[in-house]
């Protein structure tokens, strides 16, 4: 496949192997970013990149200098991983491909495709404003399981389906952030010859995390003394514990949640604290959200969680509840001490 | 052991001896689980290092029935599944008439309450006098669940090769020893596909998650349909179903006009025509264990056979799956099934002479009793 990248694109795409390759040919390397004042540049602002997204679940914009941009990007994954807290890597991940996406968007349908095949392996053909992709490469990288991402809603034909340019963009965003996450479990540090300013840098992000982590904590502590969990369906504690392990979860699953809350009492405030462990919260969104299913705003109509059938197609659902149709119902039943009997179907 | 579970056993070791079984493609990274005749346990966690080491092993025990995963281990033997090392799967469906309706179950299964003591012949889901779903039920195989259930799979063929690309050569049908089939993929660019992505497959099966709005363009307050019979996919399936129910009124899919809650409804009826009734849990589940081809069924005492697709048509899957002989017994039975495999049988006697192929099935699967066996 040939696509001409710019030094331009590496600053935008620094994930992408020629772009790792030339940091390799320019010599710079961890003892270098260790010591002179590029160096120490560089190690600072990959502190401040971390922290923010710890802080602000925002990965900063590139700087102008391809190079610059590089390393310090490899460095903010080294001090990431060295972390070694997937609640972490899976926020850095988010939030790194949402600053990816901006400039995907942007993007022909070449580069993308080329993109995707250069960090996920993506079987694709280019066509006039798009695409024909293989199924697998689709599914795989889909946002979510509903309306026009479900397959069975495509045209499918000898295994590959049309993917138009803006839904390009979004499959590969989520390649972005797979492929993020998958460097950094790779990630390995070797100890012995870390110069010492990076100790400090490490030191310095990991005191941040903690504190943050700590907060959830309290928070994971507090849903659990509401005691209200063990009377939750699966599905619904599913999709709590999928957010407590900080995973990004697609729209649908955070619907059904915050529908499903609203609709046994939990205030606003009280759901906020929990989308709060999401990777990409932000508590003027979600409020506007939240306060929306909890019938609060507009059409004034408070939205009840969807039933099992739609559960099941929409893919949070893998159980079968005895005598159960909808998530509600499990629960009342539940908190009378009728706990429905489940059966795990995969 | 009961004399038939004697018998069986006997009939087991034989056709070990003389058969000589075929090993899954991959075999060093497969994990085999048994089920011994006497225990009840399974012994999992054994693997092969060759295709002789594997008979071997199939012509000192005899298994009841015998497993293989379907998923690709670096450790296939190791006891945890954490230390197994996950490599990949095969895509693996299931076609089980136990899922689909069928006119001959009124014929052959029977089904007790648990709760009332109630029963009956035929399906039922919960207890129709009192409601219970504490159902036990006894079903049993016949040529017409053959029929239905090879129906099913050659519709689910015809989604995996024209939908999803997958050609006759990277897939083979089994038949599973008892009221289906299993089809079998196996292709490299799927192999490590995790559980999302066989749902997604399972769901497009099924037809779960169509969203009629996606097919339809809003014309003033009605809706038409946005593709034609030729279009691949969902959307051709759905175009072909509307031709053939309106063909009557009119040829021209253009000219269909309805509200949508009608189109919802006709679209539920497309789906539940074109779908393929596959198992989704079997397709979803990436370390589950299936029955080998070539290995004998321990409720039945057939054959699990492998079946090329291209033959999947002309087979006469019943009669070629069994493997005892034709020699007549005399059984004695309950309520035996009206309908058995290819025979029919007389439900007011409760001792008949049969073949012992069928006598054999009639005994494991019925508990029947084997009151006079030739020889």
């Amino acid at each position: 496949m040939k696509v001409l990248l710019t030094l331009n694109d590496y600053a935008k795409y620094p994930f992408l192997p020629e772009a790792f390759n030339r940091i390799k040919e320019n010599r710079l390397t961890l003892d270098e970013l260790g010591e002179g004042e590029l160096g120490r540049e560089v190690l600072g602002e990959a502190v401040e990149r971390v922290k923010k997204v710890i802080r602000d679940r925002v990965y900063p914009a590139p700087l102008e200098d391809p190079d610059l941009e590089v390393a310090v990007f490899m460095t903010s994954l080294i001090l990431a991983a060295a972390v070694s807290d997937r609640v972490l890597w899976e926020r850095v991940a988010v939030a790194f491909s949402k600053r990816t996406s901006v400039f995907l968007e942007a993007e022909d349908s070449a580069k993308i495709v080329y993109i995707g095949w250069r960090i996920a392996g993506w079987q694709v053909v280019l066509e006039e404003e798009g695409a024909k992709m293989f199924f697998r490469d689709f599914i795989e990288y889909a946002p979510e399981y509903s309306g026009k991402w479900k397959l069975v809603n495509r045209v499918l034909s000898g295994g590959y389906l049309f993917v138009d340019k803006v839904e390009l963009a979004r499959l590969a965003e989520t390649a972005v952030k797979k492929y993020v996450y998958k460097l950094l479990e790779s990630v390995k540090i070797d100890y012995e010859s870390l110069p010492q300013s990076f100790f400090a840098a490490i030191e310095e992000v990991s005191r941040e995390w903690a504190a943050r982590r700590r907060e959830f904590t309290l928070i994971g502590v507090k849903i659990s003394s509401k005691e209200t969990p063990k009377y939750f369906p699966p599905c619904i504690q599913a999709i709590v514990e999928a957010l407590k392990s900080g995973k990004n979860l697609p729209h649908s699953a955070r619907f059904a949640l915050a529908a499903f809350l609203s609709n046994i009492g939990y205030s606003v405030d009280e759901m906020l604290e929990i989308f709060r462990l999401s990777p990409d919260f932000r508590e003027d969104i979600a409020r506007y959200q939240i306060e929306h299913i909890a019938g609060l705003r507009g059409s004034r109509t408070k939205y009840t969680p969807y039933k099992c059938d739609n559960m099941r197609s929409l893919g949070l659902c893998r159980w079968r509840c005895e005598g159960v149709k909808h998530p509600l119902q499990f629960f009342y039943r539940a908190l009378r001490g009728r706990r429905p009997r489940v059966v795990e179907e995969a | 052991m009961s004399d038939a579970e004697a018998l069986a056993r006997k009939i087991f070791r034989e056709y070990y001896r003389r058969t000589e079984v075929e090993p899954p493609s991959r075999l060093l990274e497969r994990e085999f689980g048994f089920v011994l005749f006497g225990s009840k346990g399974m012994i999992r966690h054994v693997s092969f290092k060759s295709a002789m080491e594997m008979n071997a092993f199939l012509r000192s025990r005899y298994p009841k029935h015998v497993y293989y995963s379907s998923a690709y281990y670096e450790k296939p033997n190791a006891e945890r599944m954490d230390e197994k090392g996950w490599k990949g799967a095969d895509l693996i469906f299931d076609i089980d008439v136990d899922h689909i309706y069928t006119p001959c179950k009124e014929l052959h299964d029977r089904w007790v309450c648990r709760n009332c003591g109630a029963e009956g012949w035929g399906f039922v889901l919960k207890c129709p006098k009192c409601g219970s779903e504490r159902i036990s039920r006894k079903t049993w195989v016949c040529d017409t669940c053959i029929a239905v259930s090879r129906d099913e799979l050659l519709k689910l063929i015809e989604f995996l090769e024209d939908d999803f690309g997958i050609s006759e050569d990277e897939m083979y049908a089994v038949f599973s020893g008892h009221r289906g089939f299993h089809l079998h993929v196996e292709k490299e660019a799927l192999r490590e596909m995790g559980q999302d992505a066989r749902r997604e497959i399972s769901d497009y099966v099924r037809g779960v998650g169509i969203v009629p709005e996606l097919f339809l363009v809003k014309k003033g307050r009605r809706y038409t349909y946005k593709y034609d019979v030729d279009t691949p996919g969902w959307p051709g399936r759905i175009a072909r179903y509307l031709l053939f129910k309106y063909s009557g009124e009119s040829s021209a899919l253009d000219s269909l006009e309805f509200p949508l809650n009608v189109w919802k409804k006709i679209f539920d009826e497309a789906v539940s025509d074109g779908k393929s009734e596959i198992d989704e849990k079997v397709t979803i589940d990436v370390k589950r264990l299936i029955r080998l081809p070539g290995s004998l069924h321990g409720k039945t005492g057939m054959k699990v056979m492998k079946i090329d697709i291209k033959e999947l048509e002309q087979v006469d899957v019943l009669k070629k799956a069994v493997i005892a002989g034709d020699e007549e017994v005399v059984v004695r039975m309950e309520k035996p099934p009206k309908k058995v495999l290819w025979y029919t049988l007389d439900p007011g006697r409760e001792e008949f002479r049969a073949p012992l192929h069928l006598a054999l099935y009639l005994a494991l699967n019925g508990g029947a009793q084997l009151v006079r066996v030739a020889r």
